[in-house]
């Protein structure tokens, strides 16, 4: 990734003087860099099928002049690419910077990373690891590996935000008697991520219990895993600022207590080790780890430059240079408590132990809350019983904060069910880590979507 | 059709060294896309204008009966017939099956380079927004705010050219609405996201959209929850849609041909009740999708999948339609030229032709419940023969509305649901969904229990 990096930083000082040239005074504005080469399989259950390459490269300039914003987005990453934006956004703008044309160079395609095969094979055997015996299974998945390269220039710096490298898998599994959809995400090393996919992979490939749980009232376990979910749709979006006078149930009231005392949620977007990790985020403002919720209380609010102009805390996140960055989560992080896992469980009675989330929803007005449950276990007495089919655990976010048991447990875990979030259809990768919560008073809906 | 425009180099190149190539048993299919899109988005905190063009290229390439797939912009679109030679090697076919190789031209294929398209008019975004904002606030009575709004106008030029001799081009449009409104009333605050999506910005169904809306945030506000048990069951055309789109895949290629026949006992039985008819096409009127042709550059039509409740035919690629020894029915999707294509639908829908007037619907009930909204995404498992919806709408009695429903759940055997449809609407609408666009007439299922 040095000779991308080194394409899209080599007339830093051009570009910043361009850009700056572009903003007329009160003006704010910035440019966007990207590049995404993406290797792509489809593969079924019999392994890999055909490969795709892909190379997209992208060139942005954002205005913001009082309330009003204007984007324009070209495709090519170069200096001609930003001259063309640039002198496109003046005429729209109203300005007239001076630009000599260049032509446009005619490149090529990356070649594919040295390792290209390596990594294919290696893909490939995680496919067979998942699925040693694929009798009655059928599997229609695309398995991609991207990298994505941004930069931000500013009117006064170009901001090189780095490079991502994500293994993205999605489809389905199907069994003769269920269908089961399958995402998977992880920033990881290639290896550990082909092997995190491949485990992944093997679960849903598991035949899936007949039945659920009863409808109702219900208290409910959530493994490390699931409680990344339940804090990032009821804690994380109802705390991304909108703008406005849009406040979610959460924002409408700060420094108000809403959860046991002891409870922190953190969003930090410093954390390499979860897929929301970014060291700038979208605008080139520096990545910072922000407190959403201290010792039960709301805190702090994710904001970018729109929302939060020079006080911006760094979540401006974007899916593609084609989209304007919003206030995103990237990952939440909760401390542990001092309950081992098993006395959660206990605790509970009679109940639920949810494992894996695979989806879930809020509306950050009414705070109601849906997540889809892909495994779970009934408890009873105390103890871990049967495994449970699909269902949906419905809530309220300031009923469920409320009702929050005050211990947790002692061993944090990255979620692994938790990997991309669609918010206004922008997807970014985003991540948690909290340890086991015990949760009173959900309703179980029924069968998930 | 496009016409009139420079000569596009890129393309002319790539297909010329492809064709160089073609004695060495090697087939290409070589194309391009140049898309404009204008999008207007308002809040109470301002206005946004995004405004983006783009220009990409994309090669398939064929040897031996296998596949491979690269793709660039103008600036990388040199390389791409190395890197698709270079990947074609470590491609395989599935199960055994060889890749189709390119199609030769066909009958209506005029050579016509693909021209810039142009972004939509902001003005007439601006006034959508405006038009739609009257409509939510008619239509709430005061208690239903719009708090965002974005417009969306798009065109794009497509060109597919192969080694085999087809060559065409053509142009096509959309526009969309996406909005979120919250209601609020004594009983709280609910917001909802709504979208509408159509072929031309004239045919966004703006009043339809806000009365939609409306319903989503104040029936949660202002019904109250009822347990769906052996009622007469009228699912409004917007529920009935996605249902539907979510049927789509089991007609696609021949990847779920065997889960159908295994619904079906190998195609002796009705899949769906005699009134219901499936089909799929890229001129339906309302339909938001208005393509000539396919991501392959296959000309669509009318593709009827579901004759009166029979399975008769299936969607397919060019690859799917060689494995069947058939011909394509024009269903190769590509979401972006940066994606290989892959089977979809364009508008997949419930012929109405059947139909009666929705208000004759509502008049046969004696007593019942009128699903006119989906609260959340519809659970269906062709897999497991399972569907469960979470709507609100409407009780009914004696043929008038009794009640507002906030929340119910209509589950059950989704084969039973689709067998016993007594009666379908004449009322076709068209919803977002399953990468296109899905429609249904109401449909009408008596005494429906759920489980």
């Amino acid at each position: 990734m040095i000779r991308v990096e080194r394409e899209l930083t080599e007339d830093a000082d051009d570009a910043v003087r361009i850009v700056s040239g572009l903003l007329r005074r009160g003006d704010h504005g910035e440019a966007f860099r990207e590049r995404r080469t993406s290797v792509a399989w489809n593969a079924s259950e019999a392994g890999l099928l055909h490969p795709a390459f892909s190379d997209e490269r992208g060139t942005a300039i954002r205005i913001r002049r009082g309330a009003d914003t204007l984007l324009l987005a070209r495709e090519g990453d170069g200096p001609a690419a930003l001259r063309e934006v640039v002198r496109d956004a003046s005429r729209r703008a109203g300005g007239s910077p001076f630009l000599k044309t260049r032509p446009k160079p005619t490149g090529s395609p990356l070649p594919p990373e040295a390792g290209e095969e390596e990594r294919t094979a290696a893909l490939a055997a995680a496919l067979a690891r998942a699925l040693p015996d694929p009798r009655g299974i059928t599997a229609a998945l695309t398995i991609a590996h991207i990298r994505t390269t941004r930069a931000v220039v500013t009117s006064r710096a170009l901001v090189f935000c780095g490079t991502t490298s994500r293994l993205v898998a999605s489809g389905f599994v199907r069994r003769a008697e269920a269908t089961r959809p399958f995402a998977f995400q992880s920033l990881a090393p290639f290896g550990a991520a082909a092997d995190a996919l491949s485990h992944a992979l093997a679960d849903a490939a598991r035949p899936v219990p007949a039945s659920g749980p009863p409808a109702g009232r219900v208290d409910a376990v959530f493994s490390p895993s699931a409680a990344s979910v339940f804090w990032h749709e009821v804690v994380g979006h109802p705390l991304e600022a909108e703008g406005g006078e849009r406040h979610s149930v959460l924002s409408r009231v700060p420094n108000a207590v809403v959860g046991p005392a002891g409870l922190f949620v953190t969003d930090d977007p410093t954390r390499p080790d979860l897929p929301g990790h970014y060291a700038f985020d979208d605008e080139g403002t520096p990545a910072r780890a922000v407190p959403l919720v201290e010792d039960g209380r709301v805190t702090g609010l994710l904001t970018d430059r729109r929302t939060g102009g020079a006080l911006s805390n760094g979540h401006a996140r974007c899916s593609d240079y084609r989209r304007p960055p919003r206030a995103r989560i990237s990952s939440l992080v909760v401390p542990a408590g001092d309950v081992p896992p098993e006395s959660l469980v206990e605790r509970c009675g009679h109940g639920l132990f949810v494992r894996e989330i695979s989806s879930g929803s809020a509306d950050p007005e009414s705070g109601r809350f849906l997540l889809v449950v892909e495994a779970a276990s009934a408890i009873r007495r105390g103890r871990l019983g049967a495994p449970l089919a699909r269902f949906a655990l419905a809530g309220d976010a300031l009923s469920s904060l409320r009702h929050l048991d005050a211990g947790r447990s002692d061993v944090p875990a990255p979620a692994s069910g938790l990997g991309l979030c669609v918010k206004g259809g922008d997807p970014v990768p985003v991540g948690g880590d909290s340890p086991a919560i015990l949760l009173r008073g959900l309703a179980v809906t029924g069968g998930g979507s | 059709m496009t016409t009139g425009a420079t000569r596009d180099q890129i393309f002319e190149e790539l297909l010329a060294a492809a064709q160089a190539r073609e004695r060495d048993g090697e087939g290409a299919e070589i194309y391009e896309r140049r898309g404009a899109a204008l999008e207007v988005e308002e809040d109470d905190d301002g206005s946004r204008v995004t405004e983006s063009r783009e220009r990409g290229f994309a090669v398939r390439l064929y040897r031996s009966g296998r596949v491979a797939f690269a793709a660039g912009g103008p600036d990388g679109a040199g390389g791409l017939l190395g890197l698709a030679r270079a990947a074609v090697l470590r491609s395989r076919a599935r199960r055994g099956a060889r890749a189709a190789p390119p199609v030769p031209g066909d009958a209506r294929s005029p050579v016509v380079p693909v021209s810039a398209p142009s972004p939509g008019d902001e003005t007439l975004a601006r006034e959508l927004l405006a038009a739609f904002r009257k409509f939510v606030v008619a239509a709430g009575e005061g208690a239903v705010a719009l708090t965002e709004g974005s417009v969306a106008l798009g065109e794009r030029s497509e060109r597919v050219a192969t080694t085999a001799g087809r060559d065409v081009a053509w142009t096509s449009r959309a526009a969309s609405l996406v909005a979120t409104v919250v209601g609020r009333s004594g009983g709280g605050r609910f917001s909802a996201r709504v979208v509408a999506t159509a072929a031309r910005p004239e045919e966004l169904p703006l009043n339809r959209l806000a009365r939609h809306a409306v319903d989503r945030v104040l029936l949660p506000l202002h019904g109250r929850p009822l347990e769906v048990s052996r009622l007469d069951l009228l699912l409004d055309s917007h529920v009935a849609a996605h249902l539907v789109g979510r049927l789509a895949p089991l007609f696609f290629g021949d990847e779920a041909e065997s889960l159908l026949l295994a619904r079906t006992r190998d195609g002796r039985d009705p899949i769906a009740a005699p009134l219901l008819t499936l089909a799929d096409d890229a001129s339906a009127p309302g339909g938001p999708v208005r393509t000539p042709r396919d991501g392959e550059g296959t000309p669509q039509s009318r593709h009827v999948v579901v004759e009166r409740g029979a399975p008769v035919s299936r969607l397919t690629d060019l690859a799917s339609a060689a494995r069947r020894g058939s011909p394509s029915s024009g269903n190769a999707i590509r979401r972006s030229w940066s994606e290989p294509p892959a089977i979809g639908v364009t508008n997949f829908f419930v012929d109405p032709a059947a139909g009666v007037s929705p208000l004759d619907l509502l008049g046969g009930v004696a007593k019942g419940f009128f699903a006119a909204l989906l609260l959340e995404r519809p659970a269906v498992d062709v897999a497991a023969n399972r569907f469960r919806l979470s709507v609100a709408g409407y009780g009914i009695e004696k043929g008038r509305a009794s009640g507002r429903v906030s929340e119910a759940v209509v589950s059950g055997r989704l084969s039973d649901l689709l067998r016993r449809v007594e009666a379908v609407g004449d009322d076709l609408k068209f919803v977002a969904g399953a990468g296109g666009g899905v429609g249904s007439p109401t449909l009408f299922v008596p005494r429906w229990k759920s489980d």
